[in-house]
């Protein structure tokens, strides 16, 4: 029973982890129609900035910045996040739409998660950094196992910026206005809603939703260029398994993939876990070609 | 109510191609106007320059005095027209009044959002009917009248209409041209690209053939009815 | 109007290339090249090797892989394997390490009929990842993370040096383009391309669409494994984390950068993608020294060509043939009006 217990909350919370950077993807996903392999790095480079901001620090650009609690950081690096994505939607995203082939288009994300690799080690330091969890030295005991309570903390909080997300999109005119341009921007705009908006506030929003699980994952482990490589491919193989026609696909797909990958690393091993995962998934997804929540579309030949 | 619709030798390219080569009608306010032709004529090029979906090559459109040629489509549905495209493109993942909803995108005041979704039912029972249903599985009629109710949402002066009868049984093509004719009488100028001529001519007042990009043929609708003869001529078919 | 091609020998360009990267032996010889120059260049050669397999996945078959690397590595691993701990000669090497991974890659091309685009593309990074951690956990077999050691080939007995690898190599490459090229001119290529344009349509054509995506499949994963030798044996060495999912995504923006429905394409994105950061940028004063500089201004230039270049830098030859083409088109404007 504790051995559930324990797996329950590490899958819960490396699930939030994975599920918001999944939605990012799915969001950018469905409204500009690409695969944005710079989901991670976005994400990787904002905890920079957000570990920057907390510690202050030295790096070849010799910045001082004063100690701030840990929620502003996250504030910081989501608001810086969600600005980068303000400007690569305008500047990138925009202009490549018109003339490119659509293969493009995920490649020019490649580039761009070249230039934030570069970036990072020149702006602050080779040396790895430091994420504080929001509620240091503190742990609860349920029914008998030891969990840290930052751990309860992170995982509400995913529940709720998730929810928050999807409520936005069920609920009002705006989030409406969102599922529209994904399902068809040139009717959406014959009703007057500001597709090139849509689509850049999406862009906006994804990255802060990458930088969010960047910094939820930082405190376990460090900040450093790779930190979010292993969350990057989990989360694209999310979408795979929740289908990519929905937005809630990816996030389902995201908490399952989690659960199955403590589940296998638990009672099997770590390293073999995963890629016994993966091998399962890959062959759910030649049974079910579209996810759990896909479906065929119909293409007219 | 200022539906009053002018375009003038509107030129229309896609890269090489031209689809429109100088058309100039006018809509006048209040009336329905059948644009007429064949696949290919240059009807539907002709509905999205208006709208703002695609930029003219030369020429220009004025809606009530005001030029509009290559606005944006999202500033042109403020302006009040309204285009309901061909191929009906309601948004299959959504229900019916979240199709209706996303219509009334532009109208601020809730009030009207109300009374004209009201109107909407109203005027589809059918749609009434199914209102939670997700609009791609309603049948191909019920989509054309979401397709239309979406369309007036925004209570536009001008409506445009592309090819509402395409893919129809001719009973529910006969309802909708029914329904096409009640929101004419409440006083939305109607303009209707079609290639059904003679349903089209019985509720129109006045109509264009197009072909092969321009003008061939302009009259009052019951004039070419009583030619029908002369529309095959120019038309292949009836 | 010609109504018949004039047969001209179409493999001139090629050949071209072939020259241009035999020439800078000479060169190094002569000391203006450097020995590491000539090994980046070689790692250029083979991975345009590996880039024209994806020319032929991507540009020509519309059919997508991120688990390019896991097959690369494959072949590295086994040709390493064959050669120091079995002994066996380089051509019995070259066809072991070509034949398994190929074997897996039909496997992948059936499994593609079922999956589609980016399905497809995270399938097949998951069996690249899959590979990869069997690179890491299969020690015995390849030495986990200390990594694998091998020779330069041994051909007929004796072990060649560095600088006649670089020439077998350019060889290699050369052939390849060839073949490629007969291959996509063929009945074949059009049967490809069809696929590429619509399934449906090809399929009504009477394309059988399993038997094209198996071929699509097994000529990509062939250069890619022979890619992956050609690496063993001028590397010297592989290790697990080389075969990662940035690879498998190097080999995606060779393709694409260079011009994917092309096959001269893969030389020139693999110089962009391989040679610019090495020898260009990192030479370049001040910002050279800095870590990660390379890799920015690669991200970048990658950025600039795709927003300006979408179809592949192999167009430059086109836009530039139409420059000079518009300043003779003025220039016989001018003579004509001043009636010379």
């Amino acid at each position: 029973m504790s051995n559930f217990i324990q797996i329950l909350f590490s899958s819960l919370e490396i699930g939030s982890v994975y599920a918001l950077a999944a939605l990012g993807i799915i969001i950018i996903f469905r409204t500009s129609q690409l695969i944005n392999f710079a989901q991670g790095s976005l994400g990787m480079f904002s905890a920079y900035i957000a570990a920057f901001f907390i510690q202050g620090g030295e790096s070849s650009l010799e910045v001082q910045v004063m100690k701030h609690s840990t929620i502003i950081a996250v504030l910081v690096g989501m608001l810086a996040a969600f600005l980068m994505g303000v400007i690569i939607d305008f500047l990138v995203v925009r202009r490549a739409k018109k003339q490119t082939s659509p293969l493009a288009l995920p490649i020019i994300t490649l580039g761009i998660v070249m230039m934030l690799t570069g970036l990072a080690p020149i702006v602050f330091g080779g040396n790895p950094l430091a994420f504080p969890r929001f509620i240091e030295n503190a742990s609860v005991s349920i029914l008998g196992v030891t969990i840290m309570v930052n751990s309860i903390v992170c995982i509400i909080l995913g529940f709720m910026v998730l929810a928050a997300v999807f409520l936005f999109l069920q609920n009002t005119v705006w989030g409406l206005a969102v599922r529209t341009t994904a399902s068809n921007e040139t009717t959406a705009r014959l009703m007057g809603v500001p597709t090139k908006i849509v689509t850049m506030v999406a862009w906006a929003v994804a990255a802060a939703l990458g930088a969010l699980s960047a910094l939820i994952l930082a405190p376990s482990t460090v900040v450093d260029i790779v930190m979010m490589d292993g969350v990057q491919l989990n989360a694209f193989i999310a979408c795979v398994l929740g289908g990519f026609q929905t937005f809630y696909g990816p996030v389902i797909g995201a908490y399952i993939l989690a659960l199955t990958k403590n589940i296998f690393g638990f009672y099997i091993s770590t390293t073999w876990g995963t890629a016994i995962n993966y091998v399962l998934i890959l062959i759910f997804i030649v049974i079910r070609p579209y996810g759990l929540f896909g479906k065929k579309t119909v293409k007219k030949v | 109510m200022g539906g009053f619709l002018e375009i003038d030798h509107l030129a229309v390219r896609y890269g090489n191609i031209s689809a429109v080569r100088g058309i100039s009608l006018q809509v006048e306010e209040g009336r329905i106007v059948a644009l007429l032709g064949a696949n290919g004529a240059g009807k539907s090029s002709t509905l999205r320059a208006i709208s703002g979906l695609v930029a003219p090559a030369s020429g220009k459109i004025r809606f009530n005095g005001e030029d509009i040629t290559g606005a944006a489509a999202e500033h042109i549905v403020r302006l009040g027209i309204s285009h309901c495209p061909e191929g009906r493109q309601i948004f299959p993942d959504l229900t019916v009044m979240e199709n209706l909803r996303i219509g009334a995108f532009t109208q601020k005041s809730r009030k009207k959002i109300g009374e004209q979704t009201e109107f909407c039912l109203n005027l589809f029972p059918q749609l009434a009917d199914r209102k939670a249903q997700m609009a791609g599985t309603l049948s191909g009629g019920e989509q054309q009248m979401l397709a239309i109710a979406r369309a007036i949402m925004p209570s536009p002066r001008l409506l445009i209409l592309d090819e509402p009868s395409l893919g129809l049984a001719p009973l529910i093509v006969r309802d909708i041209f029914r329904m096409i004719r009640k929101i004419n009488e409440m006083g939305t100028t109607v303009l209707i690209v079609e290639q059904n001529a003679l349903q089209t001519l019985k509720v129109a007042d006045y109509a264009y053939v197009l072909s092969l990009g321009t003008v061939i043929m302009e009259s009052p609708a019951k004039k070419l009815l009583e030619n029908s003869e002369l529309v095959n001529a120019y038309l292949g078919k009836s | 109007m010609k109504l018949t091609k004039t047969k001209t020998f179409p493999y001139w360009k090629y050949i071209i290339v072939c020259l241009l990267f035999l020439v800078m032996l000479p060169l190094n010889a002569a000391g203006i090249v450097s020995g590491s120059t000539l090994l980046i260049l070689g790692t250029v050669i083979f991975y345009a090797v590996v880039g024209v397999g994806m020319n032929i996945l991507l540009g020509y078959s519309g059919l997508i892989t991120l688990g390019g690397a896991g097959f690369m590595g494959l072949a590295a691993y086994l040709s390493g394997f064959c050669s120091t701990r079995l002994g066996l000669p380089f051509i019995l090497c070259l066809v072991i390490s070509i034949a398994v991974p190929t074997v897996i890659g039909l496997g992948i091309g059936v499994v593609s009929l079922r999956l589609e685009g980016f399905y497809l593309a995270i399938a097949t990074l998951g069996i690249g990842e899959i590979l990869r951690q069997v690179f890491v956990e299969f020690e015995p077999f390849t030495n986990g993370f200390s990594g694998m050691r091998a020779a330069y080939p041994k051909l007929f007995g004796i072990v060649l040096t560095r600088e006649v690898t670089y020439a077998f190599y350019a060889i290699i490459l050369l052939i390849v383009m060839i073949l490629v090229h007969n291959i996509v001119n063929s009945a074949t290529g059009r049967a490809l391309l069809a696929m590429k344009g619509s399934e449906s349509a090809a399929q009504a054509m009477g394309i059988s669409l399993l038997k094209y995506k198996l071929i699509a499949f097994a000529i990509s994963t062939v250069l890619t494994a022979l890619g992956g030798v050609m690496y063993m044996h001028l590397i010297k060495y592989s290790y697990p984390t080389v075969w990662g999912l940035g690879m498998s995504l190097n080999f995606l923006s060779i393709s694409v950068i260079g011009g994917m429905q092309t096959v001269l394409g893969a030389v020139l994105g693999a110089l962009f993608v391989i040679a610019v950061p090495e020898l260009v940028i990192k030479q370049l004063p001040v910002i050279g020294t800095l870590t990660g500089v390379a890799y920015v201004f690669n991200g970048l230039f990658i950025v600039l060509v795709l927003l300006f270049y979408s179809d592949g830098l192999i167009r430059i030859g086109s836009d530039v043939k139409k420059l000079v083409g518009k300043i003779r088109g003025k220039k016989n404007d001018i003579d004509q009006r001043s009636g010379t």
